[in-house]
């Protein structure tokens, strides 16, 4: 997933031809993007998805000329990083603009429109989400805002791929005409944004006309979702049935299909054939034996893990796209207040469930420093992500359900204790929350899939490196008895404090490549249920994965991640050790 | 009187706003008329209903919105 999230915005923006699209947030520029260039990027119904900018290039008839996605904005006033950069396009000598306008709320969106016309660059106008508009009463006659707007203004519903076909015509003609309008700055004073406002007003009345419909019944199920009632008992369903999904369906998709397959079928088979060629011996413990390679190398991220990281996006993908996760945040605002932060960094703490490294980048549309650290360092130190969430649930669903949701209600204390803290140390303050409600949309299902499909790729791709190094490592170091060496070394830490068997220093090795590597070796060992548990909450502190340490660098700097990282480690060994002691004294 | 003096449903004219330009790129500005749609529970946000959308707005700010009942 990390892939198209690099930090962009430190590029510095050069003076090559190029166009630009712009609009509103959360007003449909990602899929508009996707549609001309083919390019997969991150796309969710609400607002601030694009953080950094995307560039591709897209073709033109023969020419090929740079096409960007310009994060969306409200105004061209510097409000946070997404504005400035705006602005810097606009000001890079672009040769069009396609600017994206939501036909279900013209007015707001006509402001920025006028203010972005101003520097004289030939542009030309998306109608989109007209299929939503005409669902809620509101006609837009696009001849007349063509006339007021002195620019072609295409009637669109980008999802359903209505309209592309004529941006690409359009945007082919203006550059034919060659340079035609020169770009340059603005002349005169800035209108006040008040004027801009009126004249988008005074436009919207005259090309808009509105009448009254019948609400649907996902309008009205949208008004009921924010109102505390019945919006509250609603999110907490939500989030029961999601939590259902994906730990019911993945226990049983690992249950009745994917370990028989493994335990009956692959290990035999591939077992018989190693054995077939190669003699008992350490050579063949390594290929096939208790750690054996080609065995782990399957069953761990195939068995284990997959089926969650399969359904945590399906659910998370599908709530994403339908605009229902701003709705979250609306209504725990009160609640996270009360930490430090805001409703706001529900968005980020949620995806942070799925992995850490979109979350923490997410954090950007944060609106001010101190919120975006006390969210990144909760995310770090106490949300488990999807792939350690399996490792957990294959390690203490079948033994205690009651011990899983213990480990669940730990990370909720720590988050509490974490953003406490953070809120007091770290200097400065956060703002309130102030944030749009999107439209309740039922998600597109072809922009749906593809979503989909692209995170599995993603994942398929991030994680199955490191953990394939994780299971080589893992079956060379025990196989050839270097474990024994390494084990005895941390030996008074794991054996002494934390009470685990010596082999358990395998997982604080591997932990530090994958989160869910430092739960997964703790299954061969036949641990007893205090063990599970202290290894448990071992991981859940424990460093954050190798791709968190680098993205931690590259959003804030080297001494914040290896502060971090140290203080995720001791937090690790002091709670696990005293988890153990407390426990021993009860058994 | 400002926004979260308020009950759900009540109507008002913005009079004033805090300088904050992201509420009134949203929308919230003076002379605007909107709509109380709910206001959460425990000190939560108010959310407002203006044009057909609706903005969430913290306690905090919602305080400092001077609004004249409509």
């Amino acid at each position: 997933m990390s892939r198209q999230c690099t930090s962009e915005s430190s590029q510095t923006i050069g003076q090559d031809k190029k166009i630009l699209l712009m609009g509103n947030p959360n007003v449909g520029k990602s899929v508009i993007f996707h549609k001309l260039t083919g390019m997969d990027v991150e796309i969710s119904n609400y607002a601030g998805t694009t953080v950094g900018f995307t560039k591709s290039k897209i073709k033109l008839g023969d020419v090929e000329i740079d096409f960007i996605d310009v994060p969306g904005t409200y105004s061209l006033e510097s409000v946070s990083e997404a504005e400035d950069v705006a602005v810097k396009f606009l000001e890079s000598n672009p040769t069009a603009i396609v600017c994206v306008l939501d036909s279900t709320y013209l007015e707001r969106n006509l402001k920025l429109a006028l203010d972005i016309q101003r520097y004289n660059i030939p542009m030309i106008f998306v109608l989109n989400l007209l299929d939503v508009a005409e669902r809620q009463g509101i006609h837009i006659d696009v001849d007349l805002l063509e006339q007021e707007l002195g620019a072609k203004v295409i009637p669109a519903v980008a999802v359903k791929d209505e309209g592309i076909h004529r941006i690409r015509e359009e945007l082919a003609k203006i550059l034919e005409d060659g340079e035609g309008l020169e770009g340059k700055s603005p002349e005169g004073d800035r209108p006040s944004s008040k004027e801009l406002w009126d004249r988008a007003a005074a436009i919207t009345s005259k090309v808009q006309s509105t009448s009254k419909v019948e609400k649907s019944l996902l309008e009205r199920l949208g008004e009921k979702t924010i109102q505390p009632w019945p919006g509250i008992p609603i999110a907490i369903l939500v989030l029961l049935l999601a939590l259902g999904v994906v730990v019911g369906l993945g226990k049983g998709m690992r249950a009745l299909v994917l370990l028989p397959f493994i335990d009956d079928v692959y290990t035999p088979f591939i077992t018989n054939l190693i054995s077939n060629f190669i003699g008992p011996g350490m050579l063949r413990n390594i290929l096939v034996g208790e750690y054996g390679f080609l065995i782990k190398a399957i069953e761990w991220p195939f068995a284990l893990i997959l089926p969650y990281v399969f359904l945590f996006y399906v659910v998370i993908s599908f709530l994403e796209d339908s605009g229902y996760l701003p709705r979250i945040g609306v209504l725990m605002d009160a609640v996270l207040n009360r930490l430090g932060i805001q409703g706001g960094s529900m968005i980020p703490i949620l995806l942070g469930y799925g992995c850490a490294v979109p979350a923490i980048i997410s954090t950007r549309s944060a609106t001010t420093k101190k919120e975006r650290l006390i969210v990144t360092l909760l995310i770090s130190f106490a949300v488990p992500c999807v792939s350690q969430t399996a490792a957990f649930i294959s390690l203490l669903g079948d033994y205690s359900m009651l011990m899983l949701i213990a480990v669940f209600l730990t990370s909720f204390i720590v988050m509490f204790v974490v953003s406490r803290i953070g809120d007091k140390v770290i200097k400065g303050k956060t703002d309130p929350l102030v944030i749009e409600i999107p439209n309740l949309l039922l998600p597109e299902r072809k922009s749906y899939f593809r979503k989909l499909k692209m995170r599995m790729r993603h994942f398929f791709l991030d994680a199955e490196g490191p953990m394939l190094m994780g299971v080589i490592i893992a079956a060379l170091v025990i196989e050839t008895g270097l474990m024994n060496q390494i084990g005895k070394l941390i030996e008074p830490l794991v054996v002494g404090w934390l009470g685990l068997p010596k082999e358990a220093s395998l997982s604080l090795i591997l932990g530090i490549i994958r989160r869910e590597m430092a739960v997964l070796p703790l299954l061969e060992m036949n641990l007893n249920g205090l063990q599970m548990f202290v290894g448990s909450i071992v991981a859940l502190f424990y460093l954050p994965c190798i791709s968190v340490f680098a993205i931690l660098i590259q959003e804030f700097d080297t001494k914040f991640a290896v502060v971090v990282a140290l203080s995720t480690i001791v937090a690790a060994f002091f709670f696990g050790g005293l988890v153990n002691h407390i426990g021993l004294l009860f058994i | 009187m400002t926004i979260y003096n308020l009950d759900k449903e009540d109507r008002c004219r913005i009079i004033s706003i805090p300088n904050i330009s992201l509420l009134e790129s949203l929308g919230i500005r003076e002379g605007v008329a909107v709509k109380v749609k709910n206001k959460q529970p425990l000190g939560g946000p108010v959310v407002l209903q203006t044009g057909n959308r609706n903005i969430a707005i913290g306690k905090r700010i919602a305080k400092q919105i001077i609004v004249e009942a409509l």
